[in-house]
């Protein structure tokens, strides 16, 4: 076994364990919040931690995405194509699992699927941007030009999200706000005790750690598929 | 609890997905590379 | 593309100016540089007038939008102040892209764009010059189909705020629109990517148009719109830039 095979193993033990540390808080361990009142708005609440630790893996998987973007454009240097089409596959996988989590978490607190609230709208902009931005490197032929295109669009992508964000907020707003200032208008909010505080913050950490664990076999699978064109190369 | 279960069943069914598909993707990737260095060799 | 073939690309863009700019002499810098930006769109424009080929087809496209909608939506008197200006500024984007599309695709199928970028001028203002021809289009096209929206739907279109938000609208559009297409028509889809690639990018241009449109339509006065006003300006300001500062990359060959 190499180093590297070994880092990636510890890594998902590591990554492993905090994930089923954090579903157990999420799941068991953890009160139900104290303002909720009907059955079906108390245990749905559990969803979010699961529901904001996905969110923090498409977060990271989008910002990686325009970090790698900006540092191929930069050095031209493979590598960093190959984080950011990585990451935006992981952050496109994790986004959709955020809509979904959010829209089975909304159904019994919101009493809908879907509003057109700001922060809904923009998360699936979000998620229809960086679908465009993989198949935008589908249609593309030539590894340089394929990385030099979507370097590009992965910068205008990411910088769209708070425009976007803010001229979809400038509706009204009944997505909960959990974490800063008060909303009167929404709905579902949830004081958070020192309980529910902990078990945000755990699962928030297990799923990045999640993320980075996806994110090394991710890059070896890139990498892996570059050793093969370059074999295949050699062969010609 | 029904909304609990299906969150939790779409999440990680999702996950699982990506990290079978990322296993297949290796695999098929790993079978390649091998089947390449055989043919090179043999060339050489 | 190999290191040693961009190294020479760079290398050529570089210098060329310079030695242009020594044998055109006692002209300042940035007039030397506008008139080679003009000179691009004026090329635009004058095989446009040979051709009309983008026009017609974004003119009669706009038109059939109108009809589209008009059936669609059922458009009566009462509804129209609150459905025009979505109507309008989706028929502008629409045909917008149809006009972008071709922007690029007529250069790359006649080897125009090699020559181009042979051209010893800098890759700014290429990007500007075929920006400023997209722009001019689309508002050729928004300056027939206004009066046009006027006439059909009994609306006081022809609002001094409208035009100018029309105008930051077309603008922002075009500036990230004229980059998108230059990459769309390198990729094996070619037209059909483009309008995937722009629509979600240009989502707040579309939300702040169609929104100042319908304030100034009821006559809400532009100090409560103020933050509209302001995203409009900030995404042409921001989106021009990073578009200037990227083109190169897209370009580079």
């Amino acid at each position: 076994m190499k180093a590297r095979d070994i880092a990636m193993l510890t890594l998902d033990v590591i990554a492993g364990v905090a994930v089923l540390i954090a579903l157990y808080m999420a799941l068991v361990w953890v009160p139900d919040a104290a303002n909720l009142i009907s059955p079906d708005e108390k245990v749905a609440q559990h969803i979010f931690y699961l529901h904001m630790g996905m969110n923090v893996d498409a977060g990271l998987g989008f910002l990686v995405t325009l970090i790698g973007s900006v540092l191929y454009l930069l050095t031209r240097r493979r590598i960093w194509d190959m984080i950011a089409v990585s990451s935006a596959e992981l952050g496109v996988v994790f986004a959709t699992a955020v809509l979904a989590t959010g829209s089975l978490w909304a159904r019994p607190t919101w009493n809908t699927w879907w509003t057109w609230d700001p922060r809904l709208t923009t998360a699936a902009i979000v998620w229809l941007i960086y679908i465009a931005y993989l198949m935008l490197r589908g249609a593309l032929e030539g590894a340089e030009q394929r990385a030099r295109f979507s370097a590009v669009y992965g910068i205008f992508a990411f910088l769209s999200v708070p425009l976007t964000f803010m001229s979809i907020r400038w509706w009204r707003t009944i997505h909960p706000t959990v974490f800063s200032g008060s909303n009167p208008g929404a709905q579902g909010g949830f004081s958070l005790g020192p309980h529910i505080r902990l078990t945000l913050f755990v699962s928030m950490i297990a799923f990045a750690l999640m993320y980075a664990a996806l994110m090394a076999h991710r890059v070896r699978l890139e990498q892996d598929a570059q050793a093969v064109q370059e074999l295949k190369e050699q062969l010609l | 609890m029904t909304y609990l279960a299906g969150a939790f069943a779409v999440a990680w069914l999702l996950t699982f997905a990506l990290v079978i598909s990322m296993i297949q993707r290796q695999r098929r990737l790993e079978q390649e590379i091998a089947a390449l260095r055989e043919i090179l060799e043999k060339q050489r | 593309m190999s290191e040693s073939g961009r190294v020479t690309a760079r290398a050529r863009t570089d210098n060329s100016p310079h030695e242009w700019n020594a044998q055109t002499t006692r002209v300042s810098p940035a007039k030397s540089y506008l008139r080679k930006v003009l000179a691009i769109t004026w090329k635009d424009v004058i095989s446009e007038l040979r051709t009309r080929e983008i026009f017609s087809a974004m003119f009669v496209f706009a038109l059939l939008c109108v009809f589209i909608f008009q059936f669609a939506f059922d458009l009566q008197a009462e509804n129209t102040r609150v459905l025009v200006p979505g109507v309008l500024w989706v028929t502008i984007v629409f045909s917008g892209v149809l006009g972008l599309n071709r922007s690029f695709v007529l250069e790359a199928d006649k080897g125009c764009l090699d020559g181009l970028l042979l051209a010893p001028v800098d890759r700014s203002a290429i990007y500007f010059g075929k920006m400023l021809g997209n722009l001019i289009f689309m508002s050729v096209v928004e300056l027939i189909i206004l009066p046009l929206f006027m006439i059909l739907f009994n609306l006081p279109l022809w609002h001094p705020g409208i035009l100018v938000v029309i105008f930051l609208g077309t603008l922002g559009f075009s500036a990230v629109g004229t980059l998108f297409s230059a990459m769309a028509v390198n990729t094996r889809t070619r037209e059909i990517m483009l309008p995937i690639l722009l629509f979600p990018v240009i989502l707040p241009v579309l939300i702040a148009g169609v929104r100042m449109t319908g304030g100034f339509l009821d006559g809400t006065a532009l100090a409560e719109m103020q933050n509209w006003a302001r995203l409009l300006v900030g995404f042409d300001i921001i989106f021009l830039a990073i578009a200037l500062m990227t083109f190169d990359y897209v370009v580079e060959e």
